[in-house]
């Protein structure tokens, strides 16, 4: 990465300074909108941040690959004989051409369409058609194979990264893991993908969605969403007898960028999107209990309800509604949602069923509640258009200077469900990686 | 994928006398009218209680052994899988009362669009009085300033003999979108 030449794409590391102020709780919105800024993210954020490619059951045999993305670079990534699991891009040396073009498969070896340079699933080149004619045996294969990522999984979910010299995805996470656990190690049985990865585009920013899975509870609870709750209501219940939440509080964490918020012992707006039964299943169920045991807390196994959290940049999830997508960013101003939805490994099959189908009911291109989403972050990007609108300064001061780190329930800095540290503390973290050259500095 | 015989039985020759091509593209036509006229109300009434409305997800596929579309249906989520749609008429109310609160910001202010159906072929359903109809469309969307959004795909219906005026009731729609990636920000309207 190039953060030494002071005036990179335009931008120099001091101008960048001045786009955000976690001190002060100001955005400049070009953060949101510039095209050399984006090219500039595309380096020195997504080519050295840990990022969400899939889940361990999507490719569980030998040879089982997904096709995904790092950033706007496409990737393979390929299941082992060793059961390790391999990404590499998906490019052939010869000419560049993809090397792989279903969604997902099995495959034995990735043949170009091109000229037929083939690779075995390791990303290793392996066969070059007339190699002895074309070649005369001049030809190293070794030095031939498509860039690998490192790889690392956490309860299931398989990260990759380009840069060698970040750090481990366990320090990578910080503080952030009883977080996430509260999805995805609920049960010694770990998590399952449900089939299918649904997939669209939003013509807007990758930091509108991974700040409001990240910080912002705000919008569930005002406007966005009075619609889609309505859609959940049962006959004869209306938005006046629905109570909104107030007990919750907001995670940042204290390196990374990752938050999270939820509602304590309040399922009102999960019960509006999951409806009884799956809400039953995360409070009261045999398995609740038994998930809070495994948890070694009530709070983390049935008491928070609600939650929503993204580990940085752009893997976003929400526990207890369980869709989880990685929102790949094409330009400045368009993302493509890749989602999927995990359960429980061991739940009932009609628990997995409410979840599918609730999921997509709600949290999906077509869902009642994110069908609103798509529509506001996309009319923010288009007021941005402006050339006075794009360098607007915007507040992100709610819930400035109050949070704490001695919470009896819940570690880490800590503040009430209707804050925005976490969101301060994503668009601090976008600073220093894009100010930063060095790990040294930089590092957890 | 409930519509795999479909799929498949679409290609015999149709059943259907003129009169009854007739009455189901009839029903079409003012079925896209409501739709289009954004009279939801009307367009629901249509739904049959025991509903499927269902679009799956469409993968990327490539033709391995010779298989290839009608047949092969690999390329679409299967019914324990994600789709796009997968309500029944309890979800199908619930979207209802989203479209008339006051709220629903994806369709408030409302979508301008035409539902443009063709390509009806009909057969016998497996039930009496019962119709599996395929038909092919193209959806314009137009929204706000200046979106525009294009949607085909085909439908497999089941239409069932209703004593309503329109004469028939929706008991099965499986939408198969011509698009895996949704080229639009969400899909708030109906197929």
């Amino acid at each position: 990465m190039n953060t030494e030449d002071n005036a990179s794409n335009g931008w120099s590391n001091e101008q960048i300074k001045q786009l955000v102020s976690d001190e002060n709780g100001v955005l400049d919105a070009r953060i949101y909108s510039d095209e050399a800024l984006y090219q500039l993210e595309l380096e020195r954020v997504f080519a050295r941040s840990w990022l969400l490619l899939g889940h361990d059951s999507h490719i569980k045999e030998t040879g089982d690959f997904l096709n995904t993305y790092m950033g706007e670079d496409p990737v393979i990534a390929v299941r082992q004989k060793d059961g390790s699991i391999r990404v590499f891009l998906n490019q052939c040396r010869h000419r560049g051409m993809k090397l792989s073009r279903d969604d997902a498969g099995n495959a034995k070896a990735f043949v170009c369409t091109y000229h037929g340079w083939a690779y075995d699933i390791a990303g290793k080149l392996i066969d070059v058609p007339f190699e002895k004619e074309g070649h005369c045996d001049r030809l190293d294969k070794s030095e031939w194979n498509p860039l690998q990522a490192r790889v690392a999984t956490y309860r299931g979910l398989i990260f990759a990264n380009w840069d060698p010299e970040a750090p481990e995805l366990d320090d990578y996470l910080s503080d952030s893991k009883p977080y996430i656990d509260t999805m995805f190690n609920r049960t010694p049985a770990g998590t399952e993908a449900i089939g299918g990865i649904q997939k669209w585009i939003i013509p807007a920013n990758w930091k509108f969605a991974a700040e409001q899975f990240c910080s912002d509870m705000y919008h569930a609870a005002t406007m966005s969403h009075l619609s889609g709750i309505t859609a959940g209501l049962p006959e004869g219940v209306g938005l006046q007898d629905i109570k909104i939440p107030t007990n919750g509080y907001q995670y940042r964490a204290k390196w990374g960028g990752h938050g999270t918020g939820y509602y304590v012992d309040e399922p009102g707006l999960l019960a509006a999107i999951m409806g009884p039964k799956i809400t039953e299943y995360m409070t009261t169920s045999p398995q609740a209990k038994a998930a809070s045991e495994h948890l070694g807390s009530d709070m983390f196994g049935q008491r928070m309800l609600g939650q929503h959290m993204t580990v940085f940049p752009t893997c976003s999830f929400l526990p207890g509604i369980n869709t989880i997508r990685t929102w790949h960013p094409r330009g400045p101003n368009e993302i493509e949602v890749w989602a999927f939805i995990v359960v429980d490994a061991d739940a009932p099959d009609d628990i997995k069923e409410e979840f599918r189908k609730q999921n997509i009911r709600t949290f999906s291109a077509g869902g009642v509640f994110e069908q609103d989403d798509g529509e506001n972050w996309v009319e923010v990007q288009k007021v941005f258009k402006g050339i006075k609108a794009r360098k607007t300064k915007l507040n992100v001061q709610m819930g400035l200077g109050s949070s704490a780190t001695d919470n009896p329930d819940f570690p880490g800095r800590i503040s009430d469900v209707y804050s925005e540290d976490a969101a301060r503390g994503m668009y601090q973290h976008w600073l220093r990686m894009m100010t930063e050259p060095s790990w040294d500095t930089l590092k957890p | 994928m409930s519509s795999a015989s479909q799929l498949t039985d679409v290609l015999k020759k149709s059943s259907a006398d003129p009169a009854l091509q007739q009455e189901i593209e009839q029903f079409f036509y003012r079925e896209a009218l409501l739709l289009d006229n954004i009279q939801y109300e009307e367009w629901f009434a249509l739904l049959d209680e025991d509903i499927r409305y269902f679009m799956p997800i469409r993968r990327n596929v490539m033709r391995r052994s010779g298989k290839a579309r009608p047949g092969d249906i690999t390329e679409y989520s299967g019914n324990d899988e994600f789709a796009h749609f997968d309500e029944d008429i309890d979800a199908m109310r619930g979207r209802l009362r989203k479209l008339l609160s006051d709220f629903s910001w994806s369709e408030n202010p409302a979508s301008r669009t035409r539902h443009m159906v063709s390509n009806v072929i009909i057969h016998e359903g497996s039930e009496a009085n019962t119709y599996n109809v395929c038909s092919s469309f193209i959806v314009y969307r137009n929204r706000l300033e200046r979106q525009v959004d294009i949607f085909a795909g085909e439908r497999h219906d089941v239409l069932r003999r209703a004593d309503n005026e329109p004469g028939f009731k929706i008991a099965n729609r499986t939408i198969l979108m011509d698009q895996s990636t949704i080229l639009s920000n969400n899909i708030s309207i109906f197929f």
